[in-house]
């Protein structure tokens, strides 16, 4: 997939991936996996810039002797979420117009 | 490689960046193996699965703009004595123009090396426009009836679409090679702010 299209997608998969429950690090990766890969490190970047804009909050708690992050929506992020929502609308109306010739083609 | 060692690491090789900065990514990525392991790989593997230490700090480091680093370097210099500062401006018609020159010649040297990839277009188009502009006289020799003339014109047209083609291709490669490049340096400079600060730390 394109790199600047995936860019864009990445940080609504990781706010989907916290919406239903609290989730930590590895979960995320893991759950994201059938969908889009993402790599640790660009994990780390999304998780930082959406606590900075507000879109999910940290905690830690103890797990199995060790302190593991967990990662909760906010409001701010469920809207980031719906947002997302409305703009596909307006994508796939664009992906329509694209394909638009293909479709009476065949 | 094991957990602790990676850590240990990746610790040294982001030591330039702000300390809290580096012990939330080093948890990060212990957590990240802790869980890896959890869910039933070997450390090893776990490790192997986020890369090596390298790339982990490449990517980091690439994530970061030059120019905050270079400010987070600068911030960090302790206080210069009122003999240095004296220093500094008498000594400023030396190395201000020695410092302006250097820069200078880094960046013709970057900016030249654009106009190289910038003229291999241009001559790219250029033989691709040749050929498209023997049409003309390729014509013109047909309606003279001389149609030997006008076949090798087209001919000769052909060949320059074909060899422009060919040449664009190598352009596109080129460009990328010089953009790639870019962006090693770019790591590269930010690897060194971050070593050098990591020094200064023991001297002091």
């Amino acid at each position: 997939m394109d790199i600047q299209l995936k860019r864009g997608l990445l940080d609504v998969c990781v706010l989907a991936a916290i919406r239903s429950c609290d989730s930590y690090g590895y979960k995320i990766i893991k759950d994201m996996k059938p969908y889009i890969e993402l790599s640790e490190s660009t994990l780390y970047t999304i998780l930082k810039r959406l606590e900075a804009a507000n879109m999910l909050t940290v905690r830690t708690a103890e797990h199995d002797g060790r302190l593991r992050k967990y990662y909760h929506i906010t409001e701010g992020g469920i809207r980031r979420i719906a947002d997302f929502k409305e703009d596909w609308k307006e994508i796939l109306s664009i992906y329509r117009f694209v394909t638009r010739e293909d479709d009476d083609n065949e | 490689m094991n957990k602790q060692e990676f850590l240990e690491k990746l610790k040294e090789g982001l030591a330039g960046l702000p300390q809290p900065d580096v012990d939330e990514r080093v948890s990060f990525y212990g957590e990240m193996i802790d869980d890896k392991v959890e869910d039933g790989l070997s450390e090893q593997e776990a490790i192997s699965e986020i890369g090596t230490v390298e790339s982990v700090i490449s990517g980091v480091l690439s994530d970061i703009p030059l120019g905050a680093l270079v400010k987070k370097k600068i911030k960090t210099k302790r206080k210069l004595y009122a003999w240095e500062i004296v220093l500094i401006i008498l000594g400023a018609p030396v190395w201000l123009p020695l410092l302006i020159a250097a820069a200078a010649v880094i960046f013709s040297l970057y900016v030249s090396l654009w106009a190289v990839i910038v003229s291999l277009w241009a001559a790219s188009f250029a033989v691709g426009i040749t050929g498209v502009a023997l049409i003309v006289p390729a014509a013109i020799h047909f309606s003279k009836q001389n149609i030997l003339s006008a076949v090798a014109v087209i001919g000769m047209a052909i060949c320059a679409v074909g060899v422009s083609l060919f040449m664009i291709f190598g352009c596109a490669m080129a460009s990328k090679g010089v953009l790639l490049l870019t962006k090693k340096v770019t790591v590269g400079i930010k690897k060194m702010l971050v070593r050098k600060e990591k020094s200064d730390e023991k001297v002091d």
